[in-house]
């Protein structure tokens, strides 16, 4: 059955949501995961490998790689923005998890991404759940990248809502704005999936608490490190829940049915106070002078989700592990 | 009735039903065709105390707006409003952005009237509006239809400007919505993005209807015809002026009709209780690909570092709008004999 199964990469900053995601991945047979890519983002890019074999050990599966992808931003940019305030300065909750035993193949996450596009063009589906940094540097490589990759399945961007970094930027996005409009303006089959979606996704007390009383290994080790995430949400949003991003934003590489998309140009704006925001051009006017969305290749946006099924598949693998 | 929402919170939508004697507007403008029907319907409101109106370049140059602008009052009946000139250029200076492909060359259709016979007035429009908002302190209202130059340079003018003034109700920005100059941006915001964001962060009581708004509220070709055969004052000369601009909305909207971006901020401004409006900073994008964009912190989220949006004062956005009644509102002003 291997052979059928989708070729998944997950570029990831593991991060909490991000740990839950990947655990999903693990348990979802629908996808066969050839890899993890590491960045930046809810923790250093350093950090982010050290807990992707960390989540591989903990799931008995250090047979995936772990690729370590860019330490800066596109342009070089060594000023990034860590998101330890939501995720714990270890990225997980704060829970000082022994180091992993394994280590990050010698090949980049940029090198890994390209081989393994060019090994199965058209097969292979990216999901990229921090800054696009890795996959942009990709792009850069290998011109032939977007033709190569089957699809970007992103999770970044608010499209038509208030960004959670600032009221116009969402975080993946600003993390690395120049990269995410390489992404967007490659001619790749690209999804983004923003956080006008994932902010239906919301896993509750109740489900929490039904995470806690599971045998699940993936539950049971989850709920070691929600703690520290259900708080920043707390204080943050003033709700009982946490948003569930990355495992929304994969499920949508797995089963595009749970969500509808729309279609059209996205552009990001790389300065400004206003840095990191998306802009979707899926109007049907026709503007009286070229502009910087005209003739850029189309993507799809998610628009709407159906949250509880979302949000039950993501529980249902995460207790039958 | 008060209607609350979490933290962005609807303000109150209260009419002008205490306030004594007439209502004290100015409007700057840059006619334009909608422009033209908003003003011809603002002198068909008797409530209402027209002290000027004042010119900007948008739809037309400057200059053409002023004489727009005395030729409406001519045909009105009031020739006697003055009429004060604005800046010819944004603030950062430059050529104007001028959408005549929208109004025609005359900014009027193409309908090319005679000019005008009287003049506008020696002050400016940025001096203007200062005089009067301090001659009349907590009274003026100043209904914004174009870009937001005059304004700006009138904040800068006089520091308690916007203490000063009553309400400024702009016609301007897209929110959460794609703009008509570009995906990211209005016209009346993009002819001017620096003034704009003077005006939304200056502190004044301000209520801003978008385009996400406005173009919510159209006159079909039937709505057109009904008006032109009615016994409405102004209604020959509007839908002369009308033609040019319903056929460029076939053009770029492929809607057959036209679009009541100025007399829906009008109607904002003398009926708030047909809106509902939810407060937050509004800040404008002035770099970029995206310059000229409006965007609002909703306020759903508590920031944990300071950002842009932070220490400013919120404005009113328009959030939704009663259609049917706007859009009745608007034609019984306009086929008013």
């Amino acid at each position: 059955m291997g052979a059928e199964r989708k070729k998944i990469i997950i570029d990831t900053d593991p991060g909490i949501d991000d740990a839950m995601a990947i655990f999903v991945a693990l348990n979802s047979p629908e996808i066969e995961v050839i890899g993890l890519t590491t960045i930046y983002g809810n923790v250093y890019t350093t950090l982010a490998t050290r807990n992707a074999l960390h989540l591989l050990e903990v799931a008995e599966r250090d047979d995936i790689p772990v690729a370590e992808g860019s330490h800066v931003t596109i342009t070089k940019g060594t000023k990034l923005r860590i998101a330890d305030f939501v995720h714990g300065s270890d990225g997980l909750g704060n829970q000082n998890f022994s180091p992993p035993k394994g280590k990050a193949i010698d090949q980049s996450a940029v090198a890994f991404l390209v081989e393994k596009v060019s090994q199965f063009p058209g097969e292979v589906t990216v999901v990229a759940l921090g800054p696009l940094t890795n996959i942009a540097l990709a792009i850069e490589l290998d011109p032939e990248f977007p033709k190569k990759i089957g699809q970007i399945v992103l999770l970044g961007g608010s499209f038509f809502v208030n960004g959670n970094v600032n009221p116009a930027a969402e975080a993946n996005i600003f993390g690395d704005p120049e990269a995410a409009d390489i992404v967007f303006t490659c001619g790749a089959d690209v999804l983004a999936v923003g956080l006008n979606v994932t902010h239906q996704v919301i896993l509750t007390e109740t489900d929490r608490e039904k995470l806690a009383q599971s045998n699940g290994k993936f539950a049971q080790y989850l709920c070691k490190i929600l703690g520290i995430y259900f708080s920043y949400h707390h204080e943050a949003y003033e709700t009982r829940g946490v948003y569930l991003h990355d495992p929304a934003a994969f499920l949508a590489a797995v089963d595009p049915s749970l969500f509808t998309y729309t279609e059209g140009m996205v552009r990001v704006q790389t300065n400004g106070i206003t840095r990191g925001m998306t802009i979707l051009d899926n109007t049907k006017k026709r503007y009286g002078e070229i502009t910087e969305w005209s003739d850029k290749p189309i993507v799809k946006v998610a628009v709407t989700v159906d949250a509880p099924a979302v949000v039950k598949m993501v529980m249902e693998r995460l207790m039958n592990s | 009735m008060e209607a609350v929402s979490v933290m962005g919170s609807s303000e109150n939508n209260g009419n002008h039903a205490h306030f004594d004697g007439p209502i004290k507007v100015i409007i700057d403008t840059d006619p334009g065709i909608d422009d033209s029907m908003t003003i011809l319907m603002a002198f068909q409101k008797p409530e209402l105390e027209i002290l000027g109106l004042t010119t900007v370049f948008g739809n037309v140059r400057t200059v053409d707006a002023t004489l727009n602008a005395l030729l409406l009052c001519e045909i009105a009946g009031h020739p006697d409003v003055p009429v004060a000139e604005g800046s010819h250029e944004p603030l950062k200076g430059g050529e104007p952005r001028v959408a005549d492909f929208v109004h025609g060359s005359d900014g009027l259709g193409n309908i090319f009237l005679p000019p005008p016979v009287g003049k506008k007035i020696d002050k400016g429009a940025s001096e203007f509006m200062v005089e009067k908002v301090s001659q009349y302190p907590g009274e003026v209202y100043i209904l914004a239809l174009g870009p937001l130059t005059n304004l700006a340079l009138a904040i800068k003018r006089d520091s308690s400007f916007a203490k000063k003034v009553k309400k400024v109700v702009v016609l301007g920005g897209s929110f959460f919505a794609a703009g008509n100059v570009n995906p990211a941006a209005e016209a009346n915001i993009y002819g001017d993005p620096e003034a704009a964001d003077v005006v939304f962060t200056c502190g004044a009581e301000i209520a801003v209807v978008g385009i996400n708004i406005t173009t919510q509220v159209k006159f079909s070709d039937a709505d057109l015809a009904q008006i032109r055969n009615s016994k409405g004052k102004y209604s020959q000369v509007l839908c002369d002026m009308c033609k040019f601009y319903r056929d460029w909305h076939v053009k770029s909207d492929g809607v057959y009709g036209i679009f009541l971006h100025d007399p829906v901020s009008f109607t904002a401004l003398v009926r708030p209780d047909l809106f509902t409006f939810r407060k937050g900073v509004v800040r404008v994008e002035t770099q970029g690909i995206c310059t000229g964009h409006t965007l609002m912190d909703q306020g759903l989220k508590k920031w944990n570092t300071s950002n842009p949006w932070t220490g400013y004062s919120p404005v009113s956005v328009a959030w939704t709008v009663d259609v049917p009644a706007v859009l009745s509102f608007i034609k019984e002003l306009l086929m008013k004999p």
